[in-house]
């Protein structure tokens, strides 16, 4: 890697990069740890993706709008939502904000313009546009990023928002975080075209990165960002990860494919991550090893202090259907509760 | 009805900057209705959006306007095309404020004429409104005149919940009446009784109202005739309160027989009024068929099978 002068703020941005990658990955096997044993009914494990999630958002505003998806805790994470409010909804406990309604993994956060994520693949890819539609019609200095899997690249949303996106030039980027895989399916069998150079098609700029490697990906989309914020038009980026954890919880990957990345193999973002520090003289293996060290007191502090918080009482899971209840629903609750 | 909703969407515009209104040829064309005729030249192009072809875009940008703060109203050309956009109805925009904890909410106003009338055949005329009466999270109006077209859109616009706003098609040109210069609010989940009568409840709304207000002219029948208006939630008290005195129920509706709206009315009746009833409750609706081009006049219930089911319920000890 070239040597570069970096400015403090650089080196504490790079620093504040791996340490959200760090916590990302150990509150990821945390998650996955607690569901074994029955202390967490679901998750996605997120595992491979952090670099991806953290270059993203490390060239982003607070501004910025995030339709994001149910693996991005490293975004979430390095965005500034606290810890505990990924942990709450994981749990669905009395603190979570979205009150136990969703399946674990199903992240809300407006504090960081986290909008609340659905099951169903690339729905809310089009929602993004409408955003950016927004933001252009006020506008607004903010752009609108969504990210999703290759699985999405194949639903008809996809397609729609992105020649939507195209045609009304709206501030939106577009953020696939190709892991190789939409559950058993690999991507070769997704799509005959590689994912990018489908933008060509809706008369967007399409971009390949390494989803690896947070510097590659912190400089690719912040140029990218900033042409988008400029009115440059929307922008569709591929970043190549992999998922080196199951689909779910629920799911046994040894039944489609050999795990061709595993944790501490070179390509694992966290070890590109490490060696991105030791190169630019920004860190060393102490340095490496306080953070992991920090990362899991914190984790497990965390964690266990979110285990104490009761349920939400069972009315918040009939609420917040209207912004007023209709009759038919208090009859029905007042029934079920009685 | 078109002139009424047109005048209602320039004052809503008007008056609200937030206000968007997207869809098909909307713009420069006016809509194939000319609902929104004249609108794009008042508002400007990007306050009323000529779309791409695809409902899925159309109904999904509306949903992500609304959360970011615009007051959307798309219209879906014909209600037999929203279908390819009903993930985005069911699983987003009637799921947003309750999934982010309500933190984002979804004030969209969804318009989308429905029925038949128009020689449309099997995808110019469905009656869907099921659909959307079966998902919690949305609201469901279908105005049956000029004023309640102004009244509802007004309430649908001002509220906070997303609203699918059926307009009969039937209707558009058909009723004309004198709207008056300040039309006020149709509250929403209010609905009309147009007659009073003491022989039996008539329960309808959107397209059938005016042939069931004809047939009962016609023919002389002592009936209360009850709008619905809103569809979701229903005004149960109307209902009930006018099975209370009648103790003879009709319902007509356009949409198919088998969990049509009538089934929902019926029910609601037997859990709440049974012991009122002297005569079984009889549905006067479309078949359970597609809805045929060539004899659409056999598929919309009509003054004949309206006065036999009158007859029927009344007859009865």
């Amino acid at each position: 890697m070239e040597m570069e002068k970096l400015t403090s703020a650089e080196k504490s941005a790079y620093i504040k990069a791996f340490t959200a990658m760090v916590l990302g990955r150990t509150l990821d096997k945390k998650i996955v740890n607690a569901q074994r044993q029955g202390r967490v009914g679901f998750y996605t494990p997120t595992m491979g993706q952090e670099a991806t999630q953290v270059g993203l958002s490390m060239s982003l505003g607070r501004e910025d709008f995030i339709y994001g998806y149910y693996r991005d805790v490293s975004l979430l994470l390095h965005r500034g939502a606290p810890m505990e409010a990924i942990i709450n909804q994981i749990m669905g406990n009395s603190k979570d904000v979205e009150k136990g309604r969703q399946m674990p993994s199903h992240f809300s956060y407006k504090g960081v313009n986290f909008m609340s994520v659905p099951s169903p693949v690339g729905t809310n890819l089009p929602l993004a546009v409408g955003s950016a539609y927004a933001f252009k019609l006020r506008k607004e200095k903010g752009v609108v990023v969504a990210t999703f899997g290759d699985g999405a690249t194949s639903t008809p949303d996809f397609h729609v928002a992105m020649n939507m996106a195209a045609v009304f030039h709206v501030p939106v980027v577009f953020v696939c975080e190709n892991n190789g895989w939409a559950i058993s399916l690999p991507v070769e069998k997704q799509t005959e075209t590689e994912i990018y150079k489908k933008a060509d098609a809706y008369g967007m700029k399409g971009i390949l990165v390494d989803g690896n490697n947070f510097l590659e990906m912190y400089k690719t989309c912040t140029e990218a960002v900033n042409n988008v914020r400029s009115g440059g038009g929307p922008v569709l980026i591929e970043a190549r990860s992999y998922r080196m954890g199951a689909h779910s919880t629920s799911d046994d990957p040894t039944k489609y494919r050999k795990d061709e990345v595993k944790e501490g193999d070179a390509k694992d973002p966290l070890i590109i991550a490490e060696k991105i520090l030791k190169d630019l003289n920004i860190g060393d293996d102490k340095l490496v090893e306080k953070i992991k060290a920090e990362a899991q007191r914190i984790v497990d502090a965390k964690f266990q202090e979110c285990e104490k918080i009761p349920p939400p009482e069972p009315i918040t899971a009939f609420q917040e259907v209207y912004s007023k209840n209709t009759w038919m629903l208090d009859e029905e609750v007042g029934d079920i509760l009685d | 009805m078109v002139q009424a909703l047109n005048r209602a969407l320039n004052d809503i515009m008007a008056k609200n900057p937030s206000v968007v209104i997207l869809g098909e040829d909307v713009g420069v064309d006016g809509g194939v209705f000319r609902v929104t005729d004249g609108l794009i030249s008042k508002f400007g192009p990007e306050r009323v959006i000529d779309t791409p072809l695809a409902e899925i875009g159309i109904v999904g940008m509306s949903i992500g306007m609304a959360i970011s703060g615009l007051r959307p109203i798309p219209e879906i050309q014909f209600q037999d095309f929203i279908y390819t956009a009903m993930d985005q109805i069911i699983n987003q925009m009637a799921k947003i404020r309750y999934r982010s904890g309500g933190e984002y909410t979804c004030p969209v106003v969804l318009r989308a004429p429905y029925g038949g009338g128009v020689k449309g055949g099997l995808y110019h005329s469905q009656s869907g409104e099921t659909y959307f009466a079966h998902t919690a999270g949305l609201i469901v109006v279908t105005p049956s005149t000029p004023t309640d077209a102004i009244g509802l859109l007004y309430s649908a616009i001002d509220g906070n919940d997303p609203v699918i706003f059926l307009e009969p098609k039937r209707l558009y040109r058909s009723v004309k009446e004198d709207v008056p210069d300040n039309v006020p609010k149709v509250p929403i989940g209010k609905a009309k009784i147009i007659r009073e009568g003491d022989e039996l409840s008539i329960i309808t709304y959107g397209p059938m109202v005016p042939t069931v207000v004809s047939t009962v002219q016609k023919n002389n029948i002592n009936a209360d005739v009850i709008d619905l208006r809103t569809l979701v939630p229903m005004d149960r008290d109307a209902i009930i309160g006018s099975v209370k005195k009648t103790g003879r129920v009709v319902i007509v509706h356009e949409a198919p027989r088998t969990l049509g709206l009538g089934s929902e009315i019926a029910a609601l009746v037997a859990e709440r009024a049974i012991d009122s009833l002297l005569a079984p409750v009889i549905r006067v609706t479309g078949p359970d068929s597609p809805f045929p081009y060539r004899y659409e006049d056999y598929y919309v219930p009509n003054e004949k099978r309206i006065m036999k089911a009158i007859k029927r319920v009344t007859e009865e000890a």
